[in-house]
């Protein structure tokens, strides 16, 4: 029957009577523990103060302070948990309450039995061991809260930064509302002004929330303000992003994102969606069309490679661009429904004014969960597409004032140097120094992409582009091209490259012509605007972006020119 | 509840069966399930039928199984799904990832 931990346990001993004190403490001392006296409340609350105490027996009634004053007055200054156990003569059922109300224990009414005062202690002493633990663990945990607090701070700091370039506004026509279920978020919007006075945004959701989420966040931040302001096109700015998310991420974590590009000189956006839910058009007070995820989100696979689906939209003004997290379609309600698609659906199906669509659509979400606890985060981003917009931000273009110029350049690759080296970044980048293409540099970016893959794919490597059709034939075209490209023995691919100034100086023309080593085809009898004619979206993709293009020799060689500034109004005022 | 796992006699095809819902809660028990199965080029299925709703964490797991299944030349089919169960791996292009069956 001793104590329960290794330590001995200390007991006050507080009576006025000096026979019983010595009667308790030899009992005590049997039993194992250590003892310290007290006459009166004075000397208890003072013992107390100036020792260890695990227990304290304490008598009710005593000259001067009496126990229960003292008790109140231990407990109230004690932090500790110090149980108290009444040793008193009354039996009344007043005084006994009285015990427990000034803060007693527990209590025993004398003549008591040892063995009863003993288990009592014993009991007591478990409790406090409880406590103690307790109060040990909560001081770890608020320690750890704390910690964890300045973490947050720190990052939720670093957020700030990141999206520096905040384009919301009623002149920019973005409005987006974040609402994140830790004080950072695993959802991720970024933006920055492009060439054409118009918006490349990305909405990103980290799978995961706080600060594990938040670590893919800062490289991406940085691939996407570094590559949009460096002209980049959005195919090399996910690519580069998805290495670094391959390389930084754990398997199990990616972002699922949607690229939007909005070129305001051609009222055109592209939107590329890799793993959000649909994106919608909104126009007339109506759905005028759905984007779909068509993409594997970022940080997955290497199989990304150069053919991300993107699709375009000819913009009028007033049209109402909206992309959301899954946040909303996963918004809880009290009893468990959730928000779902039907209800986003019917709620724009229904609105009939659109400029005060956002709003409505938060605030039913709002509603629906309210009291609800909230599962992921809630992004919701509209872009209205404005006849005027000005911003605050503006980016410093790195080559903003470069004069346009006459130029070409030549280049041509066997099969080794292109197993070996990716040219296309190296050829835009070259294109983006030497030309200030003040409008295009997506468009021209796209054509070369194009004209390269086929020529690539298709000219050498001989890949059949309608295997992309089927899920598994997606991941076995990636997969042939990559062991025909290390296995095929011949191959060349011819670029020119030629830019010459229009007379005024005022626009210009550029040249693109691809030659591969390949076949051909029979170009003259297939039907260029059917789709499936040539390597799939490719030339019709193409043909809508260039002034001109002409498919030459066997059909193994392209020849699209580009046209910018005057020299676009005076193909045009010919036709 | 939660998630069984059953490995044919001939080693090749190992069933994990997953019941509710497929989120974050299951990490550990998910992961556990197969951990220490081995199958020589083999097939592991994913049973959903008796799913009822997964979210992004779910499908960061069935990465974490074709991981598992990559190198041990398995792949990993993922079978049973509902309509609702097949849209989200549709967003999230799983389609082109994983074979569903």
């Amino acid at each position: 029957m001793h104590s329960i931990s290794d330590g001995v346990k200390n007991v006050l001993v507080v009576d006025d009577d000096l026979t019983n004190r010595l009667v308790l403490c030899a009992l005590l001392k049997d039993s194992g523990f250590s003892t310290l006296e007290a006459a009166n409340g004075e000397e208890a609350v003072q013992a107390v103060e100036d020792n260890h105490i695990d227990i304290i027996l304490m008598d009710v009634m005593m000259p001067g302070m009496d126990g229960y004053d003292a008790t109140k007055i231990i407990k109230n200054r004690q932090t500790r948990f110090i149980p108290v156990i009444f040793l008193t003569a009354m039996t009344d059922e007043q005084s006994l309450v009285r015990c427990i109300d000034s803060g007693g224990d527990d209590f025993l009414t004398k003549p008591y039995s040892h063995v009863l005062l003993n288990s009592k202690i014993n009991s007591m002493l478990r409790i406090a061991e409880l406590y103690q633990n307790i109060e040990e663990k909560n001081k770890q945990i608020s320690e750890k809260n704390f910690q964890m607090q300045q973490e947050m701070n720190i990052t939720s700091k670093l957020f700030e930064k990141l999206s520096k370039n905040d384009m919301r506004g009623d002149k920019t026509g973005l409005k987006y509302s974040m609402t994140p279920m830790s004080m950072f978020n695993g959802d991720l919007i970024l933006t920055e002004k492009n060439q054409t006075s118009g918006l490349d945004i990305l909405v990103g959701d980290f799978t995961g929330h706080g600060l594990s989420a938040a670590i893919g966040a800062i490289p991406v931040s940085d691939i996407f303000h570094s590559m949009t302001k460096k002209c980049f096109s959005y195919n090399d700015l996910l690519k580069e992003a998805n290495t670094k998310l391959m390389d930084l991420l754990p398997t199990q974590m990616f972002m699922a994102c949607v690229f939007l590009n909005v070129d305001r000189i051609n009222n055109i956006i592209s939107i590329i969606n890799l793993g959000l839910p649909d994106v919608y058009l909104y126009r007339n007070n109506k759905i005028f069309r759905t984007f779909k995820s068509k993409n594997i989100p970022l940080g997955i696979t290497n199989i990304l490679s150069s053919q991300l689906e993107v699709e375009m939209e000819t913009l009028e003004f007033g049209d109402r661009l909206y992309v959301a997290t899954d946040g909303i379609m996963e918004a809880y309600s009290v009893s468990g429904e959730m928000f779902g698609l039907d209800r986003l659906l019917k709620i724009m199906q229904e609105n009939t004014q659109s400029e005060k669509l956002f709003d409505t659509i938060l605030s039913e979400v709002c509603s629906f969960s309210k009291g609800a606890e909230q599962g992921d985060d809630i992004t919701l981003l509209e872009l209205c597409h404005l006849q005027n917009v000005e911003y605050e931000h503006e980016n410093q273009f790195l080559n903003e004032h470069r004069e346009a110029n006459n130029w070409s350049m030549e280049l041509s690759m066997d099969i080794k140097s292109l197993r070996q080296f990716d040219v296309l970044p190296y050829l835009m980048q070259a294109i983006n120094n030497l030309q200030p293409l003040e409008s295009g540099r997506t468009s021209v970016h796209t054509v070369l992409t194009e004209l390269f893959s086929n020529a690539l794919d298709h000219g050498i490597l001989k890949l059949d582009s309608s295997l992309k059709s089927t899920p598994q034939g997606y991941m076995d075209f990636y997969q042939e091209k990559h062991n025909r490209l290390e296995s095929f023995e011949d191959g060349n691919i011819q670029v020119t490259l030629r830019h010459e100034l229009s007379d005024s100086g005022e626009g210009g023309r550029l040249s693109l012509f691809m030659s591969d080593s390949g076949e051909g085809f029979n170009h003259k009898a297939a039907d260029l605007t059917n789709k499936n004619a040539y390597s799939g979206r490719g030339i019709k993709l193409i043909s809508s972006l260039c002034t001109e293009i002409k498919i030459l020799g066997k059909g193994n060689s392209v020849m699209a020119y580009y046209d910018w500034g005057d020299m676009m109004s005076d193909n045009v005022s010919q036709t | 509840m939660g998630i069984s796992i059953n490995v044919s006699g001939d080693n090749k095809t190992a069933t994990i069966k997953i019941n509710g819902r497929f989120d974050f809660s299951l990490h550990n028990i998910f992961r556990k399930s197969y951990k220490d199965v081995v199958l020589q080029s083999g097939q592991y299925v994913v049973d959903l039928a008796g799913t009822d709703y997964l979210d992004s964490s779910a499908l960061g797991m069935l990465l974490l199984l074709k991981e598992h299944a990559d190198s041990q030349t398995s792949t990993v089919i993922l079978s049973g799904y509902s309509d609702e169960i097949k849209e989200i791996l549709t967003i999230a292009s799983f389609d082109k990832i994983f074979t569903l069956g």
